[in-house]
């Protein structure tokens, strides 16, 4: 996995390409995300339209960044989930919990709503 | 040849010898004093027996009142006894360090110093009295001015002349206790020294002494008991012997010990000259003699008959002399000083030795033995810690590490040679670890790199008895710190690998504990015929299954899980949701809340990233009736005896993931012909060489379409078939299987079958 990012309209928008897969992708993500809670930006939004790919520990990453934001009063949701990652979080019933949108601009409108 | 020759000849050949030798060793080692003390006593031993030959030569009369200046010289020779004394001091334990005033050493020279100006210039006593009375009969003024010194002058050459009237007895025993005082100093030495290479040296040394003192007692003892039985011919023959025996056991712990360290060229040459002059003055006596061995058996061709014969003898000089060459090098081929030697037994030492404990000790007695150093100390990377760290020792009793920012480790790493410590000065400031190594005066260090980690460093004191490190050594040293790393470096893997093998048993044992934990078989029911499998892809997994009799009740609970990841941490999360289904299960808890409570715990007592997947199902015996509830696992299919396809998705989420979830369960009524297939995504995520999963759709339909199959069947082929579409071994992901085939609800049922399947 790799893991670009960037800020548009005060949300945070990462970018990750290729599998999430665990292992290193893992502190990968936590540490951006720690990065961004530090500046006080809690407003993330994942695009998933780059990532081909995601195992059970791929979807723990996910989990486990929902929860460090939420811990800080920040807010998780996810974008242009592909249907692999769509059938993965409704067999998990995660879809209950993460909040996912079409777009980027959908997920950016969404925090201010 | 008359007795006078052959003893000028001996005197001439010994004295010079030991002055031969007495240069060569001071020569050797200029910079250390006990090459000077050892020089001195060689080089006094052999001026007593040179000044004899030379007043020989030189037709000087016969010593005693009126002797020779140049015979008496030979009382140069006593001088060998304090030398003797203060070389005690230095071998084979420095004791100076203990005296306050070292210079003061040289006091016990004073009185064989005035033995020597006592016979060099008051040997005439009566002709020095004569010409004293003569001036003091001188008439006069200054012959009355002169008369009181003359006095006392008259007084003190008296007393000079019963001095030397009995210098034997008074010279004598001062001489004897000086051997006394040196043999002992160097007896207690060998008692102290422990280092295996300094003890045969220093026994060489004391029996060198004692047969000396031996013999000089019998002379001294003749000289003075049996004074007409023994002339003072014999007495300089019987020391001159001494000296010989003296210098024989010197040489002798020089080419065979080593003694004071000298160079391996030299000790070759040592021997080299001996056995030369021994050869070459063989040679000469055959060759001056030939003829009169000859003459009488060949009468008149004598001479040519001799000519054939020295002849004879320079073609074999070279054959033997090449012998004793060769006889030579194989004698110090043995040695353990030899540089070759000393490489090949280290590594051969340890090249077996993996235990790094054990591996220190061997390098530490390779450094004692064969480097001579006194004190070897370790600082090594200790993999427990992550830090450098001084080793325990012999010589040193405890471990202490030593922090990464010390300047002096820091100057350490950049080494890439063995390198004195004196020239590290400029990384001592403000470091611990130069403060301590300057305690144990230590003296070089010795990295031990391989390409391009330091792995440790050895720090060495200077050699035993004061002895130097050489050029030489320094090279030697660089070579035996390579194959120290080697050595550590092998061990440490070696370590590495038993660790591997224990954990590797470990997790072996895991994977016995995690099948115990799974049922032995299937619960036996009339109603049903249910099968299972889990294929770990590792040792152990995160996959599990089980059947569970609900106490009390006619329900049987089967539970099909999948824990976040894989391996030891997946199984550990597996095993803890196994216990609480149990204690769950029978609190007699709705399904439900089962599963609420259990998440509960996990999520709150794991971190967010691990969570679990898990279906839970009752299914009534009498009813067929099957409630469940599915926590965000695959969907199991339930396919209809008439092939119609449902999925068993209501419920909840993972497990663990979130802390306060709610769960919900539902029923589903299972009639004959009914399968109901569950499995993990082991089997759905299997994948082809492109990269396409196998998917829960081909699933769906390969249950379908084989729904009358057995059950154990059906797994089987099911697998196959996965198998086939993804070859990988061992396989990607944990693979669970269970399938429950419903043969005919409401029948009768055999509790003996029900209790007996955990």
């Amino acid at each position: 996995m790799k893991l670009s990012d960037r800020i548009q309209d005060d949300v945070v928008i990462l970018e990750p390409t290729g599998k999430i897969m665990g292992g290193p992708d893992a502190s990968l993500l936590h540490d951006k995300l720690y990065e961004y809670i530090e500046k006080n930006m809690k407003r993330v939004v994942i695009d998933l339209a780059q990532v081909d790919w995601m195992n059970s520990t791929g979807l723990g990453i996910l989990i486990s960044g929902y929860t460090t934001l939420r811990n800080s009063n920040g807010e998780l949701k996810l974008a242009n989930v592909t249907d692999k990652i769509q059938s993965l979080l409704t067999i998990t019933k995660l879809v209950t919990v993460f909040e996912t949108h079409d777009s980027v601009e959908d997920a950016i409108k969404s925090f201010d709503s | 040849m008359d007795a006078e020759l052959v003893q000028t000849l001996l005197h001439f050949v010994v004295g010079g010898f030991l002055v031969f030798l007495a240069i060569t060793v001071v020569r050797d080692n200029i910079g250390s004093r006990l090459n000077r003390a050892t020089g001195g006593i060689l080089l006094f031993a052999g001026l007593g027996p040179l000044a004899l030959a030379m007043s020989s030569i030189m037709q000087q009369p016969a010593p005693g009142a009126g002797g020779s200046a140049m015979y008496n010289l030979y009382h140069v020779w006593e001088l060998l006894f304090p030398t003797l004394v203060v070389f005690s001091w230095y071998f084979p334990v420095d004791r100076l360090r203990e005296f306050r005033h070292p210079r003061f050493r040289y006091l016990v020279f004073i009185p064989q110093v005035i033995h020597l100006i006592l016979v060099l210039f008051f040997s005439d006593i009566d002709a020095l009295l004569e010409t004293v009375s003569a001036s003091e009969s001188q008439g006069g003024f200054s012959g009355a001015l002169m008369r009181p010194f003359a006095y006392v002058l008259q007084i003190l050459l008296l007393f000079i002349g019963y001095i030397l009237s009995n210098q034997l007895v008074i010279f004598g025993s001062i001489n004897l206790l000086y051997v006394v005082v040196a043999v002992y100093f160097l007896e207690s030495g060998r008692r102290l020294q422990t280092n295996p290479r300094l003890v045969p040296q220093t026994e060489a040394l004391v029996w060198a002494v004692r047969l000396g003192l031996g013999l000089y007692v019998i002379g001294l003892l003749g000289g003075l008991v049996a004074g007409g039985l023994i002339t003072e011919g014999v007495r300089s023959l019987i020391y001159l012997t001494a000296a010989a025996v003296g210098t024989v056991f010197i040489v002798y712990a020089i080419v065979r010990h080593q003694f004071l360290d000298v160079r391996l060229v030299f000790r070759q040459s040592l021997i080299y000259t001996i056995t030369s002059a021994l050869l070459v003055g063989l040679y000469i006596v055959v060759g001056v003699r030939a003829s009169e061995f000859t003459r009488p058996l060949f009468g008149e061709r004598a001479e040519i008959v001799s000519y054939i014969l020295i002849i004879l003898l320079l073609l074999l000089f070279q054959p033997i002399s090449n012998w004793i060459d060769g006889a030579v090098r194989s004698m110090f081929m043995r040695t353990r000083s030899d540089h070759r030697n000393i490489i090949e037994r280290f590594s051969r030492d340890i090249i077996s030795v993996f235990d790094p404990k054990e591996l220190r000790r061997k390098i530490e007695d390779t450094m004692k033995t064969a480097m001579l150093v006194e004190k070897v100390y370790f600082v090594l990377y200790d993999d427990d810690v992550g830090e450098y760290a001084i080793m325990p020792s012999d010589d040193y009793g405890r471990r202490t590490i030593i922090r990464r920012d010390d300047m002096m480790l820091r100057g350490i790493n950049l080494l890439d040679r063995p390198t004195s410590y004196n020239s590290l000065e400029d990384y001592a400031e403000g470091s611990q670890l130069a403060e301590t190594l300057t305690e144990l005066r230590v003296k070089l260090i010795l990295p031990m790199k391989d390409t391009e980690h330091l792995l440790g460093f050895l720090a060495l004191t200077s050699k035993v008895a004061g002895y130097r490190f050489s050029p030489e050594d320094y090279n030697l040293l660089g070579v035996l710190s390579n194959q120290m790393v080697s050595a550590l470096t092998n061990a440490r893997l070696y370590v590495d690998s038993l660790e591997r093998i224990r954990l590797q048993e470990e997790v072996t044992m895991a994977r016995q504990i995690q099948l115990d934990l799974l049922p032995s078989h299937p619960p036996k029911m009339p109603c049903s015929v249910i099968c299972a499998l889990s294929e770990p892809s590792r040792t152990v997994g995160g996959d599990f299954y089980d059947f569970i009799q609900v106490d009390g009740r006619k329900q049987v609970g089967i539970v099909i899980a999948d824990a976040s990841g894989k391996g030891m941490p997946a199984a550990l999360l597996i095993a803890q949701i196994q216990a609480i289904i149990h204690s769950e299960v029978n609190n007699g808890n709705s399904i439900a809340m089962m599963l609420r409570n259990m998440n509960r715990q996990i999520a709150l007592s794991t971190s967010a990233e691990k969570y679990v997947t898990l279906f839970y199902g009752e299914l009534d015996r009498e009813t067929g009736e099957f409630e469940y509830a599915n926590a965000g696992h695959n969907y199991p299919v339930l396919v209809r005896a008439s092939g119609e396809v449902e999925l068993l998705e209501v419920g909840g989420p993972v497990i663990g993931a979130f802390p306060y979830m709610e769960y919900e369960s539902t029923k589903v009524k299972l009639n004959d012909g009914d399968v109901v297939f569950f499995f993990t995504d082991g089997l759905s995520e299997a994948m082809d060489e492109q990269g396409v999963e196998y998917g829960e759709e081909r699933i769906r339909s390969f249950v379908r379409d084989n729904r009358h199959m057995e059950p154990e069947e059906l797994m089987k082929c099911i697998l196959e078939d996965v198998r086939a579409f993804d070859p990988s071994t061992p396989p990607q992901d944990d693979t669970t299987i269970v399938t429950l085939k419903m043969t005919g609800a409401g029948a009768v049922i055999d509790e003996k079958h029900v209790q007996d399947f955990r």
